[in-house]
């Protein structure tokens, strides 16, 4: 079921979360008498995102704490820790590194979004247009210098992430190998 | 004292242990998927299938009947695994002071009786599998543990190194005093270490006792392929250079000679160890003899073990006790019994300083 996201075409994604939470359903409906308009705001994006890309974080942080022996979680509770205790000293701090891929992974993504987004959110300029929209947006136009500039802006920002994620887990790795 | 009635499923048997165990250390021996890791890992609340009863000094941790099972963080009980389970992201030394109840006097003081203060700086990655066993003992002890388990700690290394631990572990039994479960299949370190053996079989016990009293079972004798030494614990107190000859003081006061160590420094401890065959049996004193160490004892036990027949041989005045393995010949020509004056003796040669 959380993996459905991964397998479903993206607008075919963002097609269900529309009807879903557009007012004449009964979710969105309810939404709506809170006073929480979410289709076509930058809320939609941000559920688009979340939708598309939580299931890599997912899996990547099911598979870094598998890879935690469970015996060394174990031990420290021989030494006196709490289950949460132990999960905090022993298993995140080894997991750490898995988990931080998985975040980089789903940050990719979610920049990447596209055809979720457009469908539940739009491509409304100045409040739902995201750099990927941007991109296709001004290409359509025919300004494909400035669609080139805005992928310079994706290529850095991602190459960011990937950066300081290979800096954090090196850093760690090196200490753990002095 | 650690009172057991425990019933734990394994795959293809259950473990049914029902004893107790009197303080010091108790090495569980038996063969391979006898149900000893498991049996630790039970008494430390790491099994949640166990059922049945166990109580430590008194107290209650698991009495499935009435619903109790403390869980491990409650139990104050000080586990090493066999491959020393030290946290890998933490330095030796944040391994030592991981335990909630490690309060800076008692890790300085497991620290000291490990010497691992050189080591606390290095993770657990660059360390060796002796000084891993060796933080993981700290680790233990810095908690205070009412009872110690002890899963093979030396099965991982070579020879060599095993004879560099064991002195450590002698240490932890003479100055911690803390109550032990020691599995091993080491006959050898049983004899130097436990007073008393738990024999498991197939999640069974099938033997309780005194090491040597079960040295006799057929399971342990054949579990023992590197043979049985003497491992008494003393401490340098002369050299000779000139008569190429060290001197230990055994606990006891008893002096025994080695070949000369000058690179152990007077005063310092030692494990001098000695092969049960290579001490010489006599039933009359012996004179003009080549080998420097010659003692009176009585024969306290006899047991046929293998092809051999074991002695045990109590020295006078409380010294240690012998463990002195000859064949079943000079058993017959000598006529040895039970109660019997026999004289020892140990060429300085046969005693290696560990």
């Amino acid at each position: 079921m959380l993996a459905l996201p991964l397998v479903l075409p993206p607008t075919a994604v963002g097609l269900v979360l529309l009807e879903a939470l557009g007012r004449r359903a009964p979710l969105g409906g309810w939404l709506a008498r809170q006073g929480l308009e979410v289709v076509f705001t930058w809320k939609a994006v941000v559920l688009a995102m979340a939708v598309m890309s939580f299931p890599l974080l997912v899996r990547s942080a099911r598979t870094a704490f598998e890879e935690v022996d469970p015996r060394l979680v174990g031990l420290a509770r021989t030494l006196g820790l709490g289950p949460l205790a132990a999960f905090r000293r022993v298993t995140l701090p080894l997991a750490w590194r898995g988990l931080l891929a998985g975040v980089v992974l789903a940050y990719s993504r979610a920049l990447g979004e596209f055809g979720a987004t457009v469908m539940v959110a739009g491509n409304i300029p100045g409040r739902t247009r995201t750099l990927s929209l941007a991109i296709f947006h001004e290409n359509q136009l025919g300004r494909d210098d400035r669609a080139l500039v805005l992928a310079g802006v994706t290529c850095v920002l991602a190459f960011a992430a990937l950066w300081t994620a290979e800096l954090v887990t090196h850093r760690r790795a090196r200490r753990a190998a002095a | 004292m650690i009172e057991l009635d425990l019933e734990l499923p394994l795959a293809g048997f259950a473990l049914r242990v029902a004893t107790r165990i009197d303080g010091g250390v108790t090495a569980v021996m038996g063969p391979s998927g006898s149900g000893k890791t498991s049996l630790l890992e039970a008494v430390a609340g790491l099994r949640r299938a166990a059922r049945g009863r166990l109580a430590l000094d008194g107290d209650v941790l698991l009495d499935s009947a009435r619903g109790v099972a403390l869980p491990p963080e409650a139990r104050r009980v000080g586990y090493v695994p066999q491959d020393a389970g030290l946290f890998p992201h933490l330095s030796a030394g944040d391994n030592v002071r991981f335990g909630t109840r490690a309060d800076a006097a008692a890790v300085a003081s497991a620290v000291a009786t490990l010497e691992i203060g050189g080591l606390l700086e290095r993770y657990p990655a660059s360390l060796s599998g002796g000084e891993k066993q060796r933080v993981a003992l700290a680790r233990a002890l810095a908690t205070r543990p009412r009872l110690l388990l002890l899963d093979e700690p030396l099965a991982a290394l070579d020879v060599a190194l095993r004879e560099r631990i064991l002195p450590y572990l002698l240490r932890v039994r003479d100055e911690w005093k803390t109550p032990a479960l020691y599995v091993t299949h080491n006959v050898g370190e049983a004899l130097a270490l436990a007073g008393g053996v738990l024999l498991l079989r197939a999640g069974r016990v099938e033997a309780q006792g005194s090491p040597f009293d079960l040295l006799a079972s057929t399971g342990l004798a054949a579990a023992s392929p590197l043979g049985v030494e003497n491992l008494l614990p003393g401490r340098v107190s002369a050299h000779d250079a000139e008569g190429g000859v060290t001197t230990v003081e055994l606990g006891t006061g008893l002096a025994l000679a080695a070949p000369l160590a000058s690179e152990r420094a007077v005063g310092s401890r030692v494990v001098a160890a000695v092969r049960a065959e290579d001490v010489i049996v006599a039933r009359r004193a012996l004179e003009g003899l080549s080998a420097r160490n010659l003692f009176e004892a009585r024969v306290a036990a006899l047991s046929r073990t293998g092809s051999d027949v074991t002695l045990r041989c109590a020295t006078p005045a409380s010294g240690p006790e012998w463990i002195v393995r000859v064949t079943p010949a000079a058993v017959a020509s000598l006529e040895l019994a039970v109660g019997q004056t026999v004289f020892l003796a140990v060429k300085s040669h046969s005693v290696r300083l560990v």
